[in-house]
């Protein structure tokens, strides 16, 4: 008798775990079919494919070759090259992304709003410009004089594309990135309490004061999510560096590891390429964006940023 | 109103009956056909099929075959690269149009992909191929079929500037004799550096403008290191050849180049503008381009300066050098073809149409308007041009690219040297290596190398 009851005590509360349990997984069916579609399906895809050596001409049968790819770019003389190319993109164009939006959001909320609007809506325009006419637009710029007005300001006559590669894929590639570190941190600047800037100059705190231990501190958050979120989509970005120099000029001066990908899986002039190659790449590089989201987390002290507030505030 | 039910009930059935009659007799059928300049004055290419499709169409009506034809497609005039890629996805997914335009060497890589249609009994059907210029076939041949019928074809001269070397003392009749002291090979690869270098000295060209070749890569790359003596293929063997030593001589002489001035380090800069604007300018002294420039130029670069007569008058042509005293001049022919897919439902009648494209007159205009050679035989009696008669004489001197499915993965190891020793990241004898190196690592047992 007693067992029976534990039994059915046993059984009800197994339904009753499994009545609570049904409805999150309803409600997270749909995401969790959207991410298997659109996240996991085409990670396995790429995995699968960068296992063969598929390409133009083996397209119809392709053959599983195991670790192949990856061997033969180990082999690669050039990868390293590329590798530090890659480092190279991503670090300046971050560095100028963060540094000037964070820059601008400072200076244009210390301004009078008629100033720091216009200011931040100008900063706007490269990123509602489509990219091959922002980069039209570069070129022309950058052109030999009479025709280019950098040539005819400086005063000296020549292609700056080719001339300094490097600094107008970062001045190019940053137009357009600063305005997201700006729209964001601006928006955490206005949000923080102003009963903070007011203690702080009831304390005497002078202007960069208030901005090292009052605002900074405050934008840990933003800040962490901007340089993150900007490294990852740099790492697979390579439209500017396609349109500007396409890689060059002359021998892999800017062809950083997407570029590369992106050429050897679906580019190549003469029409023969190398999808298994390409998926390799990128598998290499979805590696990459996971150590590199890792490290982030660590170095903003991730955990205490989403623990339990200290002070609960009513 | 009944009455008025009944007359439109008849004239319903009528209607029907007659639609369903015509139907019944003749079926339209939708070829499509893809193709490409990418130069605007090539747009012969694909509106010559629409002119054949008339012709055949009448042909079809006279036969009471029950059949029309439509041709649908579109005239690129973006890129090679888009363009291909749009072509290889259309053959993976099902999708591909009937006929496709390319060049002649891909017909080798797509043939071992299995996409395209081998057409070897088709052309004996029809009496207008056996006119085109027989080498030709040699391009669209792979594993022992033709895989794609000749569309065009045309030289890729070395170019010179009248004016600059007037400048630099040179008499009209020197300059006169130039292109065939080329193709005797007595003036070469060396000769070109010493003038260049002269007129950088005197500054009649500046800093660059000595020497100028394409700035992105492409088939000419392997037409300048056969001047050098190279050899790319082995037909014994059937694979590809890599010579060192060609390579280094003709690595040295583009350092040499880059050293003395005469050429741009950043000249692979991906930027076509930067190749047609200063030559066109009239500032480079010598410049290797494809006989398709010519055409290029008169529409869309001197039209202010007086069109063709301006270049006739400033720029001159011959083969391309040799790199020894006496030896021969080349040239490289990359003849385009028109291909079948396989997967088209209607091989026999696209083949039927690439007929009636392939005939004189329409050869004839495609090679006037686009400074094109002419493909078939009895097209040179119908021109007057004067372009392509004066340039027809460097098909004697034309070699073609080798018909092996890896063919592009050779000419981009071969690219990144060149890229290599020109910008400075290597000297010749490494990127020599560095070439042998990544043609072994990518094509391993294809390669022979010498």
């Amino acid at each position: 008798m007693e067992e029976a009851t534990r039994a059915a005590v046993a059984a009800r509360a197994r339904e009753r775990a499994w009545r609570g349990l049904w409805v999150p997984l309803l409600f997270l069916l749909p995401a969790t079919l959207l991410v298997s579609l659109f996240y996991l399906l085409p990670v396995a895809t790429t995995l699968y494919l960068s296992f063969t050596d598929i390409s133009t001409v083996t397209f119809r049968n392709p053959q599983w070759v195991g670790w192949e790819n990856y061997r033969d770019l180990v082999r690669d003389p050039f990868l390293g090259r590329i590798l530090g190319n890659t480092a190279r993109y991503v670090s300046l164009t971050l560095a100028f992304n963060i540094g000037v939006g964070l820059l601008l959001a400072l200076l244009t909320s210390h301004v009078p709003e008629r100033a720091g609007n216009p200011v931040r809506a100008l900063w706007l325009l490269p990123r509602i410009l489509p990219p091959v006419v922002y980069v039209l637009i570069w070129q022309g710029l950058t052109r030999e004089s009479p025709f280019g007005l950098v040539s005819n300001v400086v005063g000296v006559s020549r292609n700056w594309i080719t001339a300094e590669p490097w600094t107008v894929i970062v001045l190019a590639n940053g137009m357009v990135g600063a305005s997201f570190g700006m729209l964001l941190f601006t928006s955490a600047i206005r949000s923080i309490p102003a009963d903070l800037f007011y203690a702080a100059a009831v304390d005497g705190a002078t202007a960069w004061q208030t901005v090292r231990r009052v605002i900074l501190p405050l934008l840990r958050w933003p800040l962490l999510f901007a340089t993150a979120y900007q490294t990852l989509s740099l790492l697979t970005s390579f439209e500017y560096i396609l349109l500007l120099t396409d890689g060059g000029p002359g021998f892999y001066t800017t062809t950083v590891w997407s570029l590369h990908a992106y050429k050897l899986a679906l580019s190549n002039y003469f029409g023969n390429v190398q999808f298994g190659m390409g998926a390799a790449m990128a598998a290499v590089l979805v590696v990459v964006g996971v150590v590199v989201s890792v490290l982030y987390l660590r170095l903003f002290n991730f955990k205490a940023l989403v623990g339990e507030p200290k002070i609960e505030v009513n | 109103m009944r009455r008025l039910r009944w007359h439109v009930g008849v004239m319903l059935f009528a209607l029907l009956a007659w639609a369903g009659g015509v139907g019944a007799q003749t079926r339209t059928v939708t070829l499509q056909a893809w193709t490409i300049g990418p130069d605007n004055p090539s747009v012969t290419r694909f509106t010559n099929l629409q002119t054949a499709a008339e012709r055949l169409n009448r042909e079809l009506a006279r036969e009471g075959a029950g059949v029309q034809v439509r041709v649908e497609g579109f005239f690129d005039t973006t890129d090679w690269d888009p363009y291909l890629r749009r072509v290889l996805l259309a053959f993976q997914s099902g999708n591909a149009p009937d006929i496709v335009q390319a060049s002649a060497a891909l017909s080798a890589t797509w043939a071992a992909g299995g996409f395209i249609a081998p057409l070897d009994a088709a052309v004996q059907r029809y009496p207008q191929f056996s006119d085109i210029i027989p080498t030709l076939w040699q391009a669209v041949r792979f594993r022992g079929q033709t895989w794609g019928i000749p569309q065009d074809t045309e030289a890729r001269p070395l170019y010179f500037n009248k004016t600059l070397l007037k400048r630099l003392g040179w008499t009209d009749a020197q300059i006169a004799a130039l292109p065939q002291r080329i193709a005797r090979g007595e003036f070469t690869w060396d000769d070109v550096l010493a003038v260049a270098r002269e007129a950088r000295e005197k500054n009649v060209v500046a800093a660059g403008k000595g020497y100028y070749h394409r700035p992105r890569n492409g088939p000419d790359f392997v037409l300048w290191y056969r001047s050098f003596g190279g050899r790319d293929y082995d037909p014994q063997s059937g694979k590809l050849v890599f010579n060192r030593e060609a390579a280094l001589r003709y690595f040295r002489w583009l350092r040499s180049a880059v050293e003395a001035g005469v050429l741009e380090r950043d000249r692979l800069n991906n930027d076509w503008n930067r190749f047609h604007q200063p030559i066109t300018d009239g500032q480079v002294l010598f410049f290797s381009g494809g006989t398709w420039n010519w055409a290029e130029w008169e529409s869309q670069w001197v039209r202010q300066k007086g069109g063709e007569a301006w270049l006739w008058e400033n720029f001159g042509f011959g083969p391309t050098p040799t790199y020894r005293r006496g030896g021969r001049a080349i040239t490289l022919s990359n003849p385009q073809a028109y291909m079948v897919s396989q997967a088209s439902r209607n091989k026999d009648l696209a083949v039927r149409l690439l007929a009636h494209a392939t005939v004189p007159d329409l050869d004839a205009k495609h090679a006037v308007g686009s400074a094109h050679l002419p493909i078939l035989r009895r097209t040179a009696r119908l021109i007057q041009d004067r372009f392509v008669r004066e340039s027809s004489w460097l098909s004697e001197y034309t070699t073609f690219l080798p018909p092996h499915p890896d063919l592009p993965r050779w000419q981009d190891a071969l690219f990144r040297g060149v890229s290599a020793v020109e910008s400075g990241s290597a000297t010749p004898e490494q990127a020599v290596e560095l070439v042998a190196q990544e043609m072994q690592r990518v094509l391993r047992d294809q390669l022979i190398l010498e």
